[in-house]
């Protein structure tokens, strides 16, 4: 099996190693599951078994392998996605290191997802951003409903062979601890030596030829990142990077930036999956900063809230892939619709006007507002829908004005119409520490105090 | 999953009855029992009995869309009269144009009348001659529902079926209350008729009561005949009372309750409780439980259910069923279930899905086995694989007075079973 990612467009044509790291790019991530791949096959020829993925795009986050709230026949009804799901280990982990059961026909089976789907196997869930459990040299501590769940490099290992994920992020010692004692003390450097360890392990101790990404760290030092980009740098097994600092207390612009420092250091031509990064601003910013995979935890952030997203990208009037929505029906302001509100209550629109999701053909906002009223579990089904199918065009939007070059305009005009609202796009910090799903009693995960 | 089709052949009914807003085809009937299978043609839908009615209390079935209720081959759904006309109300659902158009579902729906839920969920419930008295939970301002209220309500929702408001008394009760509450009951029917304002829209069908009492029930069945209702429907049962007086005073209702309607048994959803109110002659049911059970993690398999956050559920690599069809059963493993099952809302989804699924296919079967004429071997294959070696007493009891005799050794199978005095048996006993 083999994962290869190569830059097309404009990029291609300036050739990798000129084009500069903290810059778009569109790409082609090709997964390809047959046995023996043909090293001479030309790049746009695909082997029937291979799965392409143009970027910038989005893994789909799940919880327990699926879409939040979308069971798969209800997922069917969102089209052309991108074939990329990610699941994270902590969901499956048990006290005694096992996960899935004694099932042993893979991840991908146990979570009924069709193998046309890339699955990436990470450990964390990404709208997680704060945990109390204190990792060892030898283990990464992950807080659970029953305590504290250990997972060392070599059980990890194990799970990877076991579960055959097409790609893994294995564990990296990410730090919970409140900047100021960062600062001081060799936490990060140990954070790093570690990570570093965990990752040989990880990769030694498994049989299973996953495309490894990996996680690049440091934290907020300069120094200390440079080092471990260095190492990276040096391995001939990693098929991408991952930068993951959402349990920093620092702006978003500060934690690009330092991924960006750390981009210089790193393989141009490998991927780059930015988590926290999930949010269109934030998303936008990270794209333009060189960053190819974000993952969709920000629809279900926005679903959460009972919101419907009305975000709009492009050019005046721009088609893409919300082709459907008008634009004086898309206002600026936060970029959502709150079904809560009283105004709702006898409003028989749908969520957004034009919008061609099954949410929006099917129901109007009366509706999904009077379920929300009722905590009825449908709303947040419908909303999820809306938003994952609103996400999609976003990114197809962000696509074609990569494609025209226009991404930098079409983008600074993005930021500066919701810039204005302090409300947009901050769905995933209230998600944080929101306890309930609005219409259930399910407690979100544990999470710590905020630091 | 396609709507059923047992009745491919069957076009001549064996009984009809025509009302305004409804027409009954009883198309086949059961040899030995007092099953019958038949169709109701109802102003949105075609529905096939006997038939269970999943409950979408606020105008929803818990997560699950229209679509996938239409794909799960349910024919008809219940709402709640009272939450519903507190949340939305009736003005938007009337501006919405009914509850169909409101939570876009095109086949049909049954409201009851909002006095069940008054009664139990409401502190300071009093019954009056005009109506039941409340507390609002709101501002505790005290609120009256009457049958006319009610019925203006539910001819708000537009609901195929609407049920009259009753005198509801628990089925624990004894004495003058019960008599008062029975003939109470009839007056209220005779203003809910009168307040119907869409009656060639809506049916209304009147509650059998009576409490545990034959001569009451008896009284209250005549009673409701002579309004010649388009069906009527059996109600203050499955209140924890002796399951030996529930199924009698079904049994009496049915024997009084003409042919030729739709009888309706209201709060009835184990699948024991189906299979034997339906050879004594019910066609429609409703109850929470099967939506509600999925919830909590449980999924109804022909034997009980099972509890899959159970531990012992880790490593099992089947479906909840491996005779069920329904997406849940054929995608996912026990396994899988169990990770998921009270975590996360698509946990719930799955299990309510198979749940509704069971629910149908259950009621498909009985109608395909009095259409067979083979119910009666249905009913022992059903006990066998249910209960084992040991069945309730009272559905020993039941089906001995429709004709089946589970103590005797059946001839082809050799499975016979004894009474146990429980009413509820967890597990079968093999």
């Amino acid at each position: 099996m083999t994962l290869h990612f190569e830059l097309t467009g404009a990029n291609a044509a300036a050739g990798v190693a000129s084009s500069a790291t903290a810059s778009p790019r569109s790409g082609r991530l090709v997964l390809d599951r047959s046995l023996n791949c043909e090293a001479s096959a030309p790049a746009s020829t695909l082997a029937p078994a291979a799965i392409a993925l143009e970027t910038p795009t989005f893994l789909k986050y799940t919880r327990h392998g699926l879409q939040p709230h979308l069971v798969r026949e209800v997922a069917a009804e969102l089209s052309d996605m991108p074939a990329c799901t990610r699941v994270q280990l902590e969901d499956f982990l048990e006290d005694d290191g096992s996960a899935c059961g004694q099932h042993d026909a893979g991840l991908h089976n146990f979570v009924f997802l069709d193998r046309s789907e890339v699955l990436l196997l990470d450990t964390l869930d990404p709208t997680v951003t704060r945990r109390v459990g204190k990792s060892t040299n030898s283990f990464l501590a992950i807080d659970s409903e029953g305590g504290t769940k250990r997972l060392t490099p070599e059980v990890f290992a194990q799970l990877v062979d076991r579960l055959k994920p097409d790609i893994i992020i294995p564990p990296a010692d990410y730090i919970e601890e409140p900047l100021p004692s960062l600062t001081q003390g060799k936490r990060i450097s140990k954070s790093v030596t570690r990570s570093a360890k965990w990752l040989d392990e990880s990769i030694a101790k498994s049989v299973y030829p996953s495309a490894v990404f990996a996680a690049v760290m440091g934290s907020h030092s300069p120094e200390l990142r440079d080092i471990s980009a260095k190492k990276l740098l040096a391995r001939n097994d990693v098929a991408g990077y991952v930068f993951n600092d959402v349990s920093l207390a620092l702006p978003f612009e500060s934690k690009l930036q330092l991924a960006q420092h750390s981009l210089a250091q790193l393989d141009a031509s490998k991927p780059r999956y930015m988590v926290g990064a999930s949010a269109p601003d934030a998303a936008l910013r990270a794209i333009l900063g060189g960053i190819d995979l974000v993952d969709s935890s920000y629809p279900y952030a926005v679903t959460e809230q009972g919101f419907a997203s009305t975000y709009v990208f492009g050019g005046e009037g721009a088609a893409g892939g919300i082709a459907d929505a008008s634009a004086a029906g898309a206002a600026a302001g936060a970029g959502r619709l709150d079904l809560w509100q009283e105004s709702m209550f006898n409003d028989f629109g749908p969520l957004v006007e034009g919008c061609s999701c099954f949410t929006c053909r099917s129901h109007h906002r009366a509706y999904i507002h009077h379920l929300l009223m009722t905590k009825e579990m449908l709303s947040t089904v419908l909303l999820q829908i809306h938003n994952m199918h609103w996400y999609k065009g976003f990114f197809a939007d962000i696509r074609s004005s990569l494609a025209r070059a226009t991404l930098a305009e079409d983008a600074q005009r993005f930021l500066e119409r919701y810039g204005s609202s302090s409300e947009a796009f901050g769905e995933l910090e209230t998600l944080a520490t929101q306890e309930n799903s609005p219409t259930t009693k399910i407690q979100r995960k544990r999470h710590a105090e905020p630091l | 999953m396609t709507t059923s089709d047992e009745f491919d052949n069957l076009t001549t009914p064996l009984e009809t009855s025509t009302s305004p807003a409804l027409k009954f085809d009883v198309l086949a009937k059961c040899s030995t029992t007092k099953a019958r299978a038949s169709k109701m043609h109802l102003p949105h839908y075609t529905a096939h009995t006997p038939m269970f009615m999943p409950v979408g209390t606020m105008g929803s079935i818990k997560g699950i869309t229209t679509k996938q209720l239409e794909d799960l081959d349910c024919h008809v759904i219940l709402g709640n009269t009272y939450h519903l006309g507190s949340r939305p109300g009736p003005e938007l659902l009337e501006a919405a144009g009914g509850l169909h158009e409101f939570m876009s579902w095109n086949r049909g729906l049954l409201t009851d009348s909002g006095g069940f839920q008054m009664v139990s969920l409401l502190r300071l419930a009093n019954i009056t001659e005009e109506g039941v008295e409340f507390e609002n939970p709101h501002d505790g301002k005290k609120m009256m529902l009457t049958p006319e209220m009610s019925i203006g309500l539910q001819n708000a929702i537009g609901a195929d079926i609407m049920m009259q408001l009753d005198d509801v008394v628990s089925s624990l009760t004894t004495g003058d209350r019960v008599e008062e509450a029975m003939w109470r009951s009839v007056r209220w029917l005779d203003r809910s008729i009168k307040a119907n304002k869409r009656p060639t829209e809506q049916n209304l069908f009147p509650i059998v009561q009576g409490g545990l009492d034959a001569r009451l029930r008896t009284l209250s069945a005549h009673e409701l005949i002579k309004r010649d209702s388009p069906g009527y429907a059996i109600g203050g049962l499955s209140g924890g009372e002796a399951k030996d007086s529930f199924w009698r005073m079904v049994s009496l209702s049915t024997d009084i309750l003409p042919d030729n309607k739709p009888r309706y048994c209201m709060g009835v959803g184990y699948a024991e409780d189906l299979v034997v109110c339906s050879a004594l002659g019910v066609d429609m049911y409703d109850c929470v439980f099967p939506t509600r059970t999925a919830r909590f993690g449980n999924a109804l398999v022909r034997t009980g259910s099972l509890a899959l956050k159970q531990g012992r559920f880790k490593n099992d690599l089947g479906p909840i069923d491996p005779d069920c069809s329904c997406p849940t059963c054929k995608n996912y493993t026990r396994a899988y279930l169990h990770t998921t099952v009270t975590k996360d809302t698509t946990g719930c989804h799955l299990i309510t899905i198979h749940n509704i699924a069971y629910q149908m296919r259950l009621m498909r079967d009985i109608r395909q086995a009095i259409v067979d004429d083979r119910f009666p071997e249905f009913i022992r294959e059903f006990m066998s694989i249910r209960f084992g070696k040991t069945v309730p007493k009272w559905i020993i009891s039941a089906l001995q007075s429709v004709n089946v005799d589970l103590t005797t050794v059946d001839e082809k199978t050799g499975y016979s079973a004894t009474p146990i005095s429980d009413d509820f048996q967890k597990v079968p006993n093999m």
